[in-house]
């Protein structure tokens, strides 16, 4: 409650100090950080000139839930995750393309346009609970298959990432 | 028509093959629909085969798995490294374990197309992983390993590595092979496909052949039908034409025997004239009845041709019924006691109707036809002629029944009856003679007046043939007072006769008659004499040498003066419309039909021939000279008229001067002559005076004033 209290202080302070100025520099990851977001340029860099979030940083961030049928699970699924964009925005990058990075040094190039035209998120939670390297976190790219079954097709399916640590935006 | 075939065979042959071949075009197109279905299916299933490729899933497992094996035989070798080292090993581990989990938990096709379940190979691959997953979890939890464990981790790995990779093979295999099968599958659709469309387009192409064969044989078909409508047309001109041909000759046949037909009858009547021996007046009585008969026969003919030619004509007027019927039935009373045959009439008790509107001619030749029939086929019988009203249909009908108790005629015979040349059989013209005709000719008139004609009979009792008119009632015309022929009084008549017999047949009659008679032979001396002589009547004949009728009187009608307007009657054997038509044309009069008989010759004589004035003149002068002579007398009259001559003659004489040069007072001295002419009641001369003023004066036209003076003087004195 207290903890909530000052963190919507500290939002308000902040605001007032940048205002009317370009949005709020990011703040710096407090637990471990599971995404870092690159560019040439990044208006909000937190460290070290790249942005990174821990889980809390991603799941403040506007988000969407979606259930929907995936090639890689079995039955409904329910994913929870801030958007793509928010991301995005929140970390001040902007450029052609993305180079969606995995643990396993697998990456996919995603177009600039995924994240701005679709709601695509960056799953946090599947049916609720955070997922584990094991459970193909920490973070899972989803499209939203549930409201275009246009997107359910291979090219699609091979920018899904999973196991995602790092996104390069790409000019 | 084209070859062997007629045209109409051929389309019928081109149809039935457009027809199968239309039933061969739906069904490929039905094989098409199925083909495409087939496609369409196999899209759908391929669409419902979307998922995450197998393939790639099984190499990252491999991989996962070979690069964790790498990071643990590392460590195992070189001992233990770093905590970080240790975690990032941990995380290798957790990779691989997230890539089994994908490999059961995604929506896969164990079998990657092939034959065998890879089920129990990824259970075993399963297997390895989990048995590994409480060493890992270990790592993770105190943060080191013992290289004990590290070793025993190796050895597990060895053999996940090589299952990795069998399934990675065996499913790469079965991939590639359920590939080249469903390209290869496709292919045959694709080439069955084509196959179809290619018999599809072969049909069409058959069907757009056969369809312009067909259009060519449609339109041969039209040709030939057009043919066949022209020369049928050509053969009804031609069957027409001598239909006509026929009808032309049998009126020309028939002209050439009424000719010297006339002939004999006319001299036979001028015989019996004549004071005769007893058996010699027999013999020419006996000569006229036959020649009778024959003209009745050959008028038969000569109607018939007509009503071939839709020339017989009927004409309604007034009509006495009984006074129609009862003549025929007087003709033929002598005829019928021949055969010992009582004939009869039977009349309504009350006609109603005793005047109609019909054709008396016609009616009563109808009656008579019917009347001689059953005359000639009836001995030792009563023959009836019964006369009824019938109201039928809200109209009146005259009924007219001829009934006899003569020979009858059988089921058979009354079928051919009313049919032109028909006879019952052939033995009846043998026995009682007859065109043949007759009956046809009734019919003929009988419909043309509106009336039905039938009859009944009974072979051996007797016919009794009947036909029914619509009797309109029409107001009686004027009776005739029956007069005796009074004595004719003696006219100038010239006869214009190129046959000789006719001449001296209708001269003889003439002056049987008290006329005075002159005799041309030719158009030609018809037109001479007219112009030479003074005559009253001019009797002309239609058909002669040289100059005819028709052109003769137009040539006399061309005369000045009144020798111009002499009335003409023509006289001829060809009574048809159209002959009638021409003569009034060519300004003739009147028209009499031959044979000449003395009573049709007092007709006309009485009819057309002018008194030398006309009476008009007559009345005019007669009323003028009343009041001359009551103002002065008869002798005062007479002594007006000496003068009126005198002086008349004297004016001509001025006129012929007048001619010479001196034309000044022409105009003057006609005047004068016209003054005193009508003055005295010369209203024919005082005219003709008025119209010699009115144009060029010629000697002829001052011949022609004196002679209507001297026709005013003999009248004047007369």
């Amino acid at each position: 409650m207290n903890a909530r209290l000052f963190h919507t202080i500290a939002a308000a302070l902040l605001a007032l100090s940048a205002a009317p100025g370009p949005a709020a520099a990011l703040d710096a990851p407090k637990g471990e950080v599971i995404l870092t977001v690159t560019a040439t340029k990044l208006t909000h860099p937190n460290v070290d000139g790249t942005a990174q979030f821990d889980l809390a940083m991603l799941e403040k961030l506007a988000g969407r839930s979606a259930t929907m049928e995936t090639p890689w699970t079995t039955g409904e699924v329910t994913f929870a995750g801030p958007l793509l964009r928010a991301v995005l925005d929140a970390a001040g990058a902007d450029g052609a393309r993305l180079k969606v990075k995995a643990l396993n040094d697998y990456a996919a190039d995603v177009p600039i346009e995924d994240a701005k035209a679709l709601d695509t998120i960056l799953a946090t939670r599947i049916g609720g609970k955070t997922m584990s390297v094991r459970d193909k976190g920490p973070l899972f790219l989803i499209y939203p298959f549930d409201q275009d079954s246009g997107l359910f097709n291979e090219k699609y399916f091979s920018r899904s990432v999973w196991q995602i640590k790092e996104i390069e935006v790409v000019e | 028509m084209q070859g062997a075939l007629p045209g109409s065979e051929v389309i019928r042959r081109a149809s039935k093959a457009t027809v199968l071949l239309q039933a061969f075009a739906g069904v490929l197109l039905i094989g098409l629909a199925i083909m495409f279905g087939v496609i369409a299916n196999r899209y759908s299933s391929l669409q419902d085969g979307i998922r995450e490729n197998a393939l790639w899933s099984l190499y990252q497992l491999d991989r996962e798995a070979r690069k964790l094996h790498e990071s643990v035989h590392v460590a195992a070798i070189e001992g233990l490294g770093s905590a970080e080292a240790l975690s990032r090993t941990s995380q290798r581990y957790d990779i691989l374990y997230s890539r089994m989990s994908i490999l059961e938990e995604g929506n896969f096709d164990r079998r990657f197309g092939g034959e065998r379940d890879t089920g129990p190979m990824i259970a075993e691959i399963d297997r390895t992983i989990r048995e590994l997953e409480p060493a890992f979890d270990a790592i993770n939890d105190e943060g080191t390993v013992t290289a004990q464990t590290l070793r025993r981790i190796d050895t597990l790995l060895e053999p996940l590595i090589s299952r990795t990779e069998a399934l990675l093979i065996y499913a790469n295999n079965a991939v590639s092979a359920d590939r080249a099968d469903a390209r290869a599958g496709l292919l045959s659709l694709q080439i069955k496909s084509a196959g179809l469309v290619a018999l599809l387009v072969a049909s069409v192409g058959c069907l757009v052949f056969l369809l312009r064969r067909q259009l060519r044989n449609v339109r041969a078909a039209g040709f030939s039908l057009e043919f066949m409508a022209q020369e049928l047309k050509k053969a009804c001109l031609a069957a027409e034409a001598g239909n006509r041909a026929k009808s032309q000759f049998m009126a020309t046949i028939g002209h050439e025997i009424r000719t010297p037909l006339n002939a004999i009858l006319g001299t036979a009547e001028l015989l019996q004239l004549s004071a005769l021996p007893k058996g010699v007046g027999d013999g020419v009585a006996n000569i006229r009845r036959s020649g009778q008969a024959l003209l009745e026969i050959i008028n038969e003919i000569l109607d018939y041709a007509r009503m071939e030619q839709g020339k017989l004509t009927v004409a309604a007027q007034p009509m006495v019924v009984e006074d129609t019927v009862r003549p025929a039935l007087d003709m033929l009373r002598d005829r019928a006691a021949e055969n010992r045959n009582e004939i009869r009439l039977a009349l309504p008790e009350k006609s109603r109707l005793p005047v109609i509107l019909s054709d008396p001619t016609r009616v009563r030749q109808v009656v008579l036809n019917l009347l001689s029939n059953a005359i000639k086929f009836t001995a030792d019988g009563i023959i009836t002629l019964r006369l009824s009203e019938i109201r039928r249909d809200d109209a009146d009908r005259l009924r007219i029944e001829v009934s006899d108790t003569g020979i009858g005629i059988d089921e058979e015979g009354l079928g051919k009856l009313f049919q032109p040349f028909s006879q019952v059989d052939a033995t009846i013209g043998r026995r009682f003679g007859g065109t043949g005709l007759g009956l046809a000719i009734c019919k003929e008139i009988v419909e043309s007046l509106g009336g039905v004609i039938g009859v009944r009979s009974l072979k051996g009792h007797g016919s009794v043939f009947w036909f029914e008119l619509p009797a309109v009632a029409a107001e009686a015309p004027l009776a005739e007072a029956p007069e005796e022929p009074a004595a004719l009084p003696r006219r100038r008549i010239l006869l214009v006769e190129d046959n000789r017999v006719n001449q001296e047949v209708a001269a003889g009659f003439l002056r049987h008659l008290g006329q005075t008679v002159a005799v041309a032979g030719d158009g030609l001396e018809a037109v001479r004499q007219a112009e030479a002589a003074d005559f009253d009547l001019v009797l002309m004949d239609m058909q002669m040498p040289n100059l005819d009728g028709v052109a003769a009187t137009g040539l006399i009608r061309q005369i000045a003066g009144p020798r111009g307007r002499v009335p003409i009657i023509a006289m001829t054997a060809n009574a048809s419309e159209d002959d009638r038509r021409r003569c009034e044309e060519a300004g003739m009069n009147g028209f009499q039909s031959k044979p000449v008989s003395m009573a049709k010759l007092r007709e006309a004589i009485a009819t057309h021939a002018a008194p030398p004035a006309t009476s008009a003149e007559r009345r005019d002068f007669d009323r003028r000279r009343g009041e001359i002579v009551e103002a002065l007398g008869e002798e005062g009259f007479a002594e007006l008229l000496d003068s009126f001559f005198d002086d008349a003659c004297a004016l001509l004489k001025d006129l012929h001067a007048s001619l010479a040069g001196n034309d000044g007072n022409r105009d003057r001295l006609l005047h004068t002559l016209k003054g005193a002419a009508a003055s005295i009641g010369f209203r024919e001369l005082a005219a003709a005076c008025q119209e010699a003023r009115d144009r060029q004066l010629t000697p002829a036209d001052i011949r022609d004033l004196e002679t209507t003076i001297n026709a005013c003087k003999s009248r004047s004195t007369a």
